[in-house]
């Protein structure tokens, strides 16, 4: 499961949590994009880095890179600094 | 700072809790506080703070209360419509409390104010309502060793974290920088009014946690919050040793003012096409018409197809490659779904071009109503 961020939510209808497959971060992001066109570009730049005021973790653990891996049941964090006050 | 007996009646419920006790209540009186924002966070920091006793608390908002604040901002009536909000918070704190003494400051924080007016607190409350500010005072905090409590909030969504000087990471630590992307404010985003009060009254346990040195504070912990699900999460997090403010070798030595994100309101120059509106306009107009379809994907994406005529600079080019779009064209800024071309937009727009166009929905909508034939690279 995917928790998305809430600046995001406008690509994913809504929908604050989406279930999607993969082994790995960089899977689960590109099968994200599939059904959410555009929303990895908002994550992830053009060097598949992780935007730097944005943070993904599975579970409690910060994944620094897209190659770490996720398994069945863990829960993808995306966080993004908030500006509101 | 001993209490008067009015002050003991006052805060005769902190008293008898042992975290806190008469020693407590004295610190409390003596602290300087400095909220910064009286807005939906600063709003029920501010009145928490003043009624748990705060000896002196300072506000910083250079704007006036308007209707539409009130939705949220719990400081404010409707009595205090155009007036100061320092004014008007300083004169709602003074009647909840007599106690203690409320410093308006009606300016806005700048770099080069920020030393000044954080230097005279102890502690500092931010709830402004712009990134760039969040993190000027985080910068601010760390060169003048002051701790900070953070909050920002965003529709259903709030964060929270507290830094400490020499206890843990700060602000930058989890976002090294502010995006260069569109940040909706809460006016353009919108916002749950009972949300800030949630996240407000967040800030000021946290704020009399540290001047107590009593719990555990949200140091190297960044708190989330679903209001929607009503759920909270937890995300530990640590000091970064390259981190430009607080790691080994800054490289912010002292507070700057850094450029707004641009908003959703700074794209307000940006014509939107929907795929069938830049149809009919290519249609129109003959390839002499000064036009020009700007791909800004990346050049594997566009070989596999795009729009005919159109050149490719990917977006992250697009800054240093501008002069290939000739001065007296009109560009129409194209990617797969529509993200990266209003980012193109936004560079545009500061570059000095004049009604920047992007498609909205990208080719993916292209694809979808006009051309089915067009085969659209995917992004990952």
């Amino acid at each position: 499961m995917v928790r998305i961020a809430s600046p995001l939510r406008s690509y994913t209808s809504g929908a604050s949590s989406v279930t999607v497959d993969g082994a790995t971060l960089h899977e689960i992001l590109a099968n994200l994009d599939r059904r959410f066109p555009g929303i990895r570009f908002r994550m992830v730049d053009e060097q598949d880095c992780i935007r730097p005021h944005m943070r993904v973790f599975v579970n409690t653990s910060e994944a620094k890179r897209l190659s770490e891996p996720v398994r069945a049941g863990d829960t993808v964090h995306v966080i993004c600094a908030l500006s509101g006050g | 700072m001993t209490l008067s007996p009015a002050e003991r009646t006052r805060y005769q419920r902190h008293l008898v809790l042992e975290e806190i006790g008469l020693a407590g209540q004295e610190k409390l009186k003596a602290a300087r506080v400095l909220v910064i924002g009286a807005g939906g966070l600063g709003s029920p920091a501010a009145l928490y703070l003043a009624a748990s006793g705060i000896g002196t608390l300072g506000i910083v908002d250079d704007d006036r209360v308007e209707l539409s604040n009130l939705q949220r901002q719990v400081l404010f009536d409707t009595g205090h419509i155009s007036r100061l909000k320092t004014q008007a918070a300083r004169e709602r704190l003074e009647s909840l409390n007599p106690q203690i003494s409320v410093v308006a400051h009606a300016v806005e924080l700048r770099a080069a104010n920020a030393c000044a007016l954080l230097g005279g607190y102890d502690l500092i409350v931010d709830g402004t309502d712009r990134l760039s500010t969040r993190y000027l005072i985080n910068d601010a905090c760390v060169i003048l060793a002051k701790p900070l409590v953070a909050a920002a909030i965003h529709r259903f969504e709030g964060q929270a974290m507290s830094y400490v000087p020499g206890r843990g990471p700060c602000y930058r630590c989890l976002f090294p920088e502010a995006p260069d992307a569109v940040v909706p404010n809460c006016a353009q985003a919108g916002v749950l009014g009972v949300l800030p009060g949630v996240l407000g009254a967040i800030q000021a346990t946290e704020a009399i946690k540290l001047i107590l040195g009593v719990g555990e504070p949200l140091v190297g912990r960044f708190l989330t919050y679903d209001a929607l699900e009503m759920r909270f999460h937890e995300f530990p997090f640590e000091r970064r040793r390259d981190c430009a403010v607080c790691g080994d070798r800054p490289t912010i030595t002292a507070p700057r003012d850094s450029q707004e994100p641009r908003s959703a309101a700074a794209l307000d120059g940006v014509r939107r096409l929907t795929a069938t509106g830049l149809r009919t306009l290519l249609d129109q107009h003959p390839r002499t018409h000064p036009l020009v379809l700007v791909d800004v994907r990346e050049p594997r994406e566009f070989v596999t197809g795009h729009l005919e005529g159109a050149i490719n600079i990917p977006v992250a080019m697009l800054q240093q490659r501008l002069e290939e779009i000739a001065p007296q064209a009109s560009p129409v800024f194209i990617c797969r779904s529509g993200s990266r071309s209003l980012a193109a937009c936004a560079i545009a727009l500061r570059a000095g071009i004049a009604a920047p166009a992007h498609l909205e929905g990208g080719l993916l909508a292209w694809a979808s109503e006009v051309d089915p034939t067009l085969a659209v690279a995917g992004a990952g």
